[in-house]
């Protein structure tokens, strides 16, 4: 058993986690690709806490965790505001930013 | 007391100019007469004090007012130099420039501009004797300038004429060609001398470092700046329009600053024409060449103004003959008589106009001899000083220059001298005759000429009679004392003294001849001359010359100018610009749409750098 | 061998639950996804021997982050005619699996780089961790701690009902 598996699936779960965000207009799927891609990092930092023999690694993780739900309280409560105002969960309807001509 | 000189005009033409302005209706005739004419004054005495000086003993005197810039090796100083050469300069200079503003006082009486009027004459003189103390090339070229700017001022004085303003114009723009020559001159030099200094004296050492074809092209480059100035060929067509401005601004541009300064800054520069003779004889046949050109020109003008323009024309061709031939202290005598005859001969003529109610036509005139007794008399001094005849001071200065010309072997130049010597007999004396002694027109009412105005000309009389004697030479029993005094790097000429008398008899000959053909002609009955003949309608009109100018060189310039202003300007260069903001805008409007608002299509352009920095890292690095 | 074949499992069920996380319309079925792949990386954590981390990971990412997902999604209670129709999902999908792939190489090999000179594999307490917790990185740790409250506050205020509509112009515009 060799960490470059982990590494592998660190890698993918990441990938995974972009693709997701850029490919989708879904929020709670935005949402839930950040999630995944923080998951990712959360991983890698364990196996290299593991491999290193450092518990430094695993703290960080845990510190992770943490933002993750901060994170989670926040984002959740956008879409809920979001919705509310635009009856939608729809990132494309969100286009303040666009230039007008 | 030598920056003294220079910097007293200055003040009190700033002075003036700040009285003027604060109120220009006042008349305040007093104190303009005092300041304008007093300055002057006061540098008269201060020159005149250097001189003694110089003749005590000393050989140079130096003052340095303030650094001006000093960056490295290259420093320039505010500094003055009077050496003998200097001296002669701003002796005759003030002097005349003295006697000129005291005369100016009585011409001027009546304009209501007085003020300005002297606060630009004083400018005028300071730039002047800035230009011959200058120390160093740089504060020249600087006097230089001011020179031709004040010049610019005094020729378009009346500015209500619109015909004054292009006057002043011509000068101005002709300057600045001669100008172009001067700086892109005093450039190479500057270069070539490699920062060993850049004061007179310090060239002067340095001069033998320069390679003789660079120092043949600074001394033609800067004998182009001499042509602007003292016009020459083909630089001298603005000089007859000067005549527009007031005839005082006539009298000190042509005797005693502006048109010597190209003469004086030859002679300043000896030390370099002496290396490059070849350049010095392109200068003496530009001379003899603009000398007789004049003579001819002025021999068919009616104009009493513009035949005196022509005249100074003419003798600053003499000039430029001696100085070619390296016979500096010949043209620098030649400019110190000239000076008072020429001065002399304006201020004249300014009475003369002035007391026939601005008319200048000499054949309008006619019979003034009685009327007129002081200004005749003074007049014919001038006129014999100016053709060449014992012991006026014309006499000697002209016959050392043709002397000159005949002893170093230019028979050429020495003809066309000769020539222009009959001519100049010829010309000056048509002008006194038809206006002194033909028989008058109509009757004239004669406007009485302030008193002020005749007091310099009887004392320019007494100098254009006794001027010549400074400067005789061995043959004629004299020292040739202003020759010893000015000590510049003269040609050693050995003649014996029977051809000197046979060549002096000769000028007076050929001047006699030419007053006696004047006499044939004029003296009875002036008539204008009728442009019947090829030649006397080309003469009448100065040989097309100004035609010539506007045909080869401005029409040109102005099609050219015209081409670019409505082809080359709007098709190409806005064609071009119109291009780029279109090209500009398409791709704005295209990279616009980019900017659509939505996140994940940012979320994707950064994706898209990422995997291309990616990319990078692992193909072209090859991480791992 | 058991690890490599409960590796494998865990990451079937992580790879698997993320892609139909991202692939589902439907937002519950996504969330599902979120779950399973979350359980997974709870079960890898325990691999590594990290129990606490594993453990953390169930009660936050499992038990707070997904339940409140879904909570939330089932509070918005979206119609299928309400979320956002993504015809073309499929081609922003393959398009950006594309562009995503050297990055996923770059992670891989630059994880692998730095893992060359690795060798030891001890197990890490839950005592070592706290240990560290409380004595190296107590101040991160009481900084997150604020970051929690901060959050709890900021998401109350974002989600409250505001009557008010002046704070939100974009409400008007859309209307």
């Amino acid at each position: 058993m060799t960490p470059d598996m982990f590494f592998l699936l660190a890698s993918v779960l990441f990938s995974i986690g972009l693709v997701g965000l850029v490919s989708r207009r879904n929020l709670f799927v935005l949402y839930m690709s950040l999630e995944l891609m923080l998951s990712a990092v959360n991983l890698l930092l364990a196996t290299f806490s593991k491999v290193l023999g450092d518990a430094s690694g695993s703290v960080i993780a845990l510190l992770i965790i943490a933002v993750i739900a901060a994170e989670a309280a926040l984002f959740l409560a956008m879409i809920i505001h979001l919705y509310r105002t635009h009856r939608t969960v729809d990132s494309d309807s969100f286009n303040k930013l666009r230039e007008r001509v | 007391m030598l920056s003294l000189i220079v910097i007293l005009p200055f003040l009190s033409a700033f002075l003036m100019a700040l009285v003027y302005l604060n109120n220009t209706k006042k008349k305040r005739y007093f104190f303009y007469s005092l300041v304008g004419v007093g300055t002057p004054a006061l540098s008269t005495v201060l020159s005149f004090m250097v001189g003694i000086e110089l003749l005590n003993g000393s050989d140079t005197i130096h003052h340095t007012l303030f650094q001006w810039i000093h960056i490295g090796d290259f420093n320039i100083e505010v500094a003055f130099m009077a050496d003998r050469l200097t001296v002669v300069m701003i002796s005759f200079i003030t002097l005349i420039g003295t006697l000129i503003h005291i005369y100016a006082a009585g011409y001027m009486k009546d304009d209501d501009t007085y003020g300005k009027f002297f606060s630009y004459f004083n400018l005028f003189m300071g730039s002047m004797l800035l230009l011959v103390l200058a120390d160093n090339p740089i504060m020249m070229f600087t006097g230089w300038e001011l020179v031709g700017l004040s010049s610019y001022l005094l020729i378009g004085f009346y500015h209500k004429q619109s015909s004054n303003i292009t006057a002043a114009n011509k000068a101005f723009i002709l300057n600045r060609v001669g100008d172009f020559g001067f700086i892109i001159a005093l450039s190479l030099l500057f270069v070539s001398l490699e920062g060993t200094g850049f004061t007179f004296e310090s060239i002067k050492t340095n001069i033998t470092m320069i390679n003789p074809e660079m120092l043949s092209l600074i001394g033609i480059l800067l004998f182009v700046g001499a042509m602007g100035k003292s016009a020459q060929i083909p630089l001298y067509v603005w000089l007859p329009d000067a005549m527009a401005g007031p005839t005082p601004v006539s009298a000190l541009i042509h005797a005693a600053t502006m048109v010597t300064a190209g003469v004086y800054m030859v002679s300043r520069y000896s030390f370099l024409y002496v290396e490059i003779p070849d350049i010095g004889l392109f200068i003496a046949t530009i001379g003899a060449a603009s000398a007789l050109f004049a003579a001819i020109i002025a021999s068919y003008q009616s104009d009493i103004k513009k035949i005196l323009a022509y005249s100074t024309m003419s003798q600053l061709g003499y000039m430029f003959i001696a100085v070619g031939l390296g016979a500096y202290s010949s043209g620098i005598f030649h400019v110190f008589t000239h000076a008072f005859f020429k001065a002399l001969l304006f201020m004249g003529a300014g009475a003369v106009i002035i007391s026939l109610h601005h008319e200048q036509n000499i054949f309008k005139m006619g019979g003034l001899k009685k009327d007129l007794k002081l200004v005749y008399i003074t007049m014919l001094i001038a006129t014999l000083a100016i053709s060449g005849i014992p012991p006026f001071a014309g006499f000697f200065s002209k016959d050392a220059i043709l002397v000159t010309a005949f002893a170093s072997e230019h028979y050429v130049l020495w003809g066309m001298g000769s020539l222009t010597a009959v001519l100049t007999a010829f010309y000056m004396f048509r002008l006194l005759f038809s206006v002194f002694h033909a028989k008058g027109k109509k009757i004239h009412t004669l406007q009485s000429i302030p008193k002020l105005m005749t007091y310099p000309l009887v004392f320019l009389a007494f100098g254009s009679t006794t001027a010549g004697f400074l400067g005789v030479n061995g043959s004629y029993g004299g020292n040739a004392w202003i020759n010893t005094f000015l000590a510049l790097p003269d040609l050693e000429l050995h003649i014996a003294h029977s051809t000197e008398y046979m060549l002096g008899g000769l000028n007076v000959l050929l001047a006699l001849t030419g007053i006696g053909l004047a006499y044939k002609i004029f003296a009875k009955e002036a008539k204008e001359v009728k442009a019947d003949r090829l030649f006397q309608k080309v003469v009448l009109n100065k040989f097309y010359i100004d035609e010539i100018y506007v045909f080869f060189i401005l029409k040109p310039l102005l099609t050219l100018s015209d081409f670019i202003a409505k082809v080359i300007e709007p098709k190409i260069f806005d064609g071009f610009i119109n291009f780029n903001v279109w090209g500009y805008r398409r791709s704005a409007l295209f990279f616009a749409k980019l900017q659509n608002g939505k996140v994940r299509y940012y979320a994707l352009y950064i994706l898209m750098g990422v995997s291309a920095m990616s990319c990078y890292l692992i193909f072209k690095l090859g991480v791992m | 061998m058991l690890e490599i074949s409960i590796f494998t499992i865990l990451a079937l069920f992580i790879l698997g639950g993320s892609i139909v996380m991202i692939i589902n319309r439907q937002t519950l079925f996504s969330a599902f996804g979120f779950l399973v792949a979350m359980i997974g990386l709870a079960g890898m954590f325990a691999l590594l021997d990290s129990r606490f981390l594993a453990l953390a990971q169930i009660m936050v990412s499992v038990g707070a982050v997904v339940v409140l997902s879904m909570l939330t999604i089932l509070t918005i209670n979206a119609k299928p005619e309400n979320l956002p129709l993504e015809s073309n999902k499929y081609k922003w999908i393959l398009f950006s699996t594309i562009l995503v792939l050297p990055i996923t190489l770059l992670i891989y090999r630059s994880t692998t780089a730095l893992y060359q000179s690795f060798s030891t594999m001890e197990p890490i307490s839950s005592k070592i961790v706290g240990k560290l917790l409380f004595s190296n990185w107590v101040l991160p740790f009481e900084i997150v701690s604020i970051l929690l409250l901060t959050a709890m506050v900021g998401a109350i205020v974002i989600a409250r009902n505001n009557n008010t509509k002046i704070d939100h112009p974009e409400t008007e515009e859309n209307a």
